[in-house]
């Protein structure tokens, strides 16, 4: 249910994306009005915003699963280089979840 | 008695040559397959291969040239278990021999070869491959997760990519192991976990570096395979390989030759998007001025047009046109008026012309009766003439036509007497 609902956010913005570019498309046809360009000019912009909002709504994170003593999985944030990639501190990594 | 023995004398290269040609034309030594591990392994810079093959007691220098390298479908290592197969030749001046190398193969790879057909055999079958069990990846995963070693080169090198193509994407990475023999449960596993909805996963990317086939197995086990098919989570698999490719890619929603390829492949340049964005925004900026413009050249146009600007120099050229025509009907009007009253005035004199015509038509008609009356055979017989007309009312004009007997008739002016011809006597 959960997973649906985001599915259909990330159509989203890719169908935002699309209706973006269909209202640039349909405003440079000249087939408008100056009406309904503003109209439609309108829409694009708020398309646009739209899309900007939803690349900034990631949050620049990397975490690691691992288990605790519990059993339970959490995850737990890590650093990274972001030239190499590579995760700080990997010595105490569990190697996997079992 | 002696012997007689004659030395045979060859030259260094004489008889080098002669070995040469003994080993090169032998046709057991031409083709043979040879077992043995992988040492002293060197990737020349010239393409060739030069390793050693050995086995418990003995070894043997062999070549791989770049030729025969360049279908090598893995990487060689040192203390591999080969199948080589290839030719003897004899290097003369050296006075060595070596293997000719043509084509290597992990020792034991077919057993495992087979065992994978048979396993693909089976899962096709059941439909695990179907295409249509595909899921789309997402546009914009938000949320990445990785099934990898976190220690190993396949989590950097997504790590990376992922990273410099969406700086601020979050991952979350399901540890595994990725070789040995309990690898293939921890795979499967961490694939489970990121399908549970509390991660909120987007797309998982699950695979590992490249190496050897054998250290690319638990990509090839069942329990991977399931996992993979099975997740709700759209999967790119991502097991480094040249051309075999691990079967997890025919079960995963997508397959990448590399970990980073993997990362290309499941996250956007977020950079493109926002120009691409910037983009359309700056088109419809363009296209809405445009328009603006477009409409207010018309309209100033318009406005600047004489009906606008003057709208009295219209009104008074119609005006003018109306004046010229009311004065061109009422002088025409002025012109039939004044002829129709010439006509009338002259209406007496006609008048009298005909008083007159008939006056002259009565005279001329009393001329014509007089003459009439002239004519007239009355006024003759008036001065004592008489007609005779015979009994058929013929008037008789000659004695001739007359003899004694004859009734006749006399017609006098006043009235008509009968006779009878006595007598008949023609005088001319």
């Amino acid at each position: 249910m959960e997973k649906d609902k985001k599915l259909s956010q990330k159509n989203s913005f890719e169908q935002a994306l699309k209706e973006l570019e269909d209202a640039a498309d349909r405003l440079e046809s000249g087939d408008l009005g100056l009406d309904d360009s503003i109209k439609e000019f309108e829409k694009g912009i708020k398309l646009a915003r739209y899309c900007q909002q939803k690349l900034e709504e990631a949050e620049r994170k990397i975490e690691i699963l691992q288990k605790g003593a519990d059993g339970e999985i959490k995850p737990g944030r890590v650093a990274v280089k972001s030239d190499t990639g590579e995760i700080e501190d990997d010595g105490e990594l569990q190697g996997s979840l079992i | 008695m002696g012997i007689d023995l004659k030395p045979n004398f060859y030259t260094v290269s004489g008889i080098n040559a002669l070995i040469r040609s003994e080993v090169e034309n032998n046709p057991l030594l031409g083709n043979v397959w040879v077992k043995g591990e992988v040492y002293n392994l060197t990737y020349h810079s010239s393409g060739h291969i030069y390793f050693t093959l050995k086995d418990d007691s003995a070894s043997i220098s062999a070549v791989f040239f770049k030729y025969a390298n360049k279908n090598l479908k893995f990487r060689l290592e040192d203390g591999m278990k080969v199948l080589v197969s290839g030719g003897i030749t004899v290097f003369e001046k050296r006075g060595s021999y070596q293997l000719n190398v043509l084509s290597v193969r992990p020792e034991g790879e077919g057993e495992l070869q087979k065992r994978i057909e048979q396993l693909k055999k089976k899962l096709a079958a059941e439909g695990i491959f179907d295409q249509s069990k595909k899921k789309e990846l997402p546009f914009l995963p938000a949320r990445l997760g990785v099934v990898t070693s976190p220690t190993g080169a396949a989590v950097r090198d997504i790590i990376k990519v992922a990273l410099r193509r969406y700086p601020n994407i979050e991952i979350i990475i399901a540890p595994a192991k990725v070789q040995g023999d309990d690898a293939a449960e921890t795979i499967a596993a961490a694939i489970r976990e990121l399908n549970k909805p509390v991660w909120k996963i987007d797309l998982i990317i699950a695979g590992r570096g490249g190496g050897s086939f054998e250290d690319l197995m638990p990509f090839n086990e069942e329990v991977v395979i399931r996992a993979f098919a099975d997740s709700i989570v759209p999967v790119i698999s991502a097991v480094g390989h040249q051309i075999d490719h691990p079967l997890c890619d025919d079960a995963a929603d997508a397959a990448a030759p590399t970990p980073s390829a993997a990362a290309e492949l499941a996250v956007p340049v977020k950079s493109d998007l926002v120009d691409e964005i910037e983009y359309f925004k700056t088109r419809m900026t363009n296209s809405l001025l445009n328009t603006y413009s477009g409409y207010s050249t018309a309209l100033k146009n318009l406005v600047s047009k004489r009906i606008f600007r003057d709208p009295y120099e219209i009104l008074n050229s119609r005006q003018m046109m109306l004046a010229d025509i009311e004065s061109r009907m009422i002088n025409l009007m002025k012109h039939r008026v004044s002829s129709e009253k010439e006509k009338i005035l002259r209406l007496p004199d006609i008048y009298r012309l005909q008083k007159k015509l008939l006056v002259q038509k009565k005279h001329d008609l009393e001329l014509l009766v007089q003459n009439l009356n002239s004519l007239s055979p009355l006024n003759i017989m008036i001065r004592g003439y008489s007609i005779v007309i015979d009994k058929n009312k013929k008037i008789i004009k000659s004695v001739e036509k007359l003899k004694q007997g004859d009734n006749i008739e006399i017609r006098l002016a006043d009235g008509h007497a009968g006779a009878v011809i006595n007598s008949v006597k023609k005088e001319i």
